[in-house]
């Protein structure tokens, strides 16, 4: 484990619990500002602290891994910064907002 | 004989075809599971990248591979064409589909920034149907010869073409 992860192009990441750490407090970070009904913040603050007490609490990395069931550290670590910048994306887009426009009423139908 | 009704993958793909909607109600118009259990998310064109980056980043829908990105034409719509994206997630095994629908002259906002295989598929679209596509790096003809006026898989266009070869 300590030599190579085994995919292409991810490097051994040294500390994990460290890095983990503050992306899940910038991430949180983030969700303070979206409004606190929506949908999306409860359901990621839930993820996120569900996975924030698992690092905090278990200090071994391969324990750690078989606890997340997530694939590799490193791969959690990827995860963790898809789901930073999907929540900055977020603040921008705001999709907790009403439908925009309702389609044409024989858009969907099918058989036409 | 017949493919047996699998009830615990249409339950679980019905649950997250609900999650996906309560996340996203700005965009999503239907979400739909077919009896074949595949998820259909049926989309506002304003909500692709949106909607694509969301199934792409986020930690309960890791969709990190575009299988396919094709176009249906049915002339009778208003909206003609629809535009049909197909998603893969390696982490969690599962498909889903999603629905975007556009006529000949609105343009589509291009799926590359959140998906680079979305490129060739993309100018294909353009040659066959005539969807244009907003920021895309290179929408030119794919398939069609150098000079070929027309697109040749939309529903008026005849089966032998308008040139005679």
């Amino acid at each position: 484990l300590l030599q190579t992860t085994g995919l292409v192009g991810l490097a051994v990441a040294e500390n994990p619990h460290e890095r983990l750490r503050m992306l899940y407090t910038k991430i949180l970070g983030v969700l303070q500002n979206i409004p606190k009904d929506a949908a999306y913040r409860k359901y990621t603050e839930q993820i996120v602290n569900e996975r924030f007490n698992l690092v905090q609490t278990e200090t071994d990395v391969q324990k750690l891994q078989d606890k997340l069931n997530s694939g590799q550290i490193e791969e959690v670590i990827v995860q963790a910064e898809n789901e930073l910048s999907l929540a900055r994306k977020m603040m921008q887009w705001k999709p907790w907002e009403p439908l925009v426009e309702e389609p044409p009423s024989d858009q969907w139908r099918w058989p036409i | 004989t017949v493919r047996p009704k699998n009830e615990v993958e249409q339950k679980q793909l019905c649950a997250f075809g609900e999650y996906v909607a309560e996340i996203l109600p700005k965009y999503i118009q239907q979400a739909q599971v077919t009896c074949f259990n595949e998820l259909e998310l049926l989309i506002h064109p304003d909500g692709i990248i949106p909607v694509l980056t969301f199934l792409r980043d986020h930690t309960n829908a890791q969709f990190k591979s575009l299988a396919d990105l094709t176009a249906v034409d049915v002339p009778s719509r208003q909206y003609r064409f629809e535009i049909v994206y197909n998603l893969l997630s390696l982490r969690f095994n599962s498909r889903i589909r999603v629905k975007t629908y556009t006529d000949e002259l609105t343009p589509i906002d291009s799926a590359v920034s959140v998906h680079k295989a979305a490129n060739w598929y993309e100018r294909e679209v353009w040659d066959m149907y005539g969807v244009f596509f907003a920021n895309h790096p290179d929408l030119r003809r794919i398939l069609t010869d150098y000079g070929f006026e027309g697109h040749p898989f939309r529903k008026d266009f005849p089966l032998s073409g308008y040139v005679e070869v």
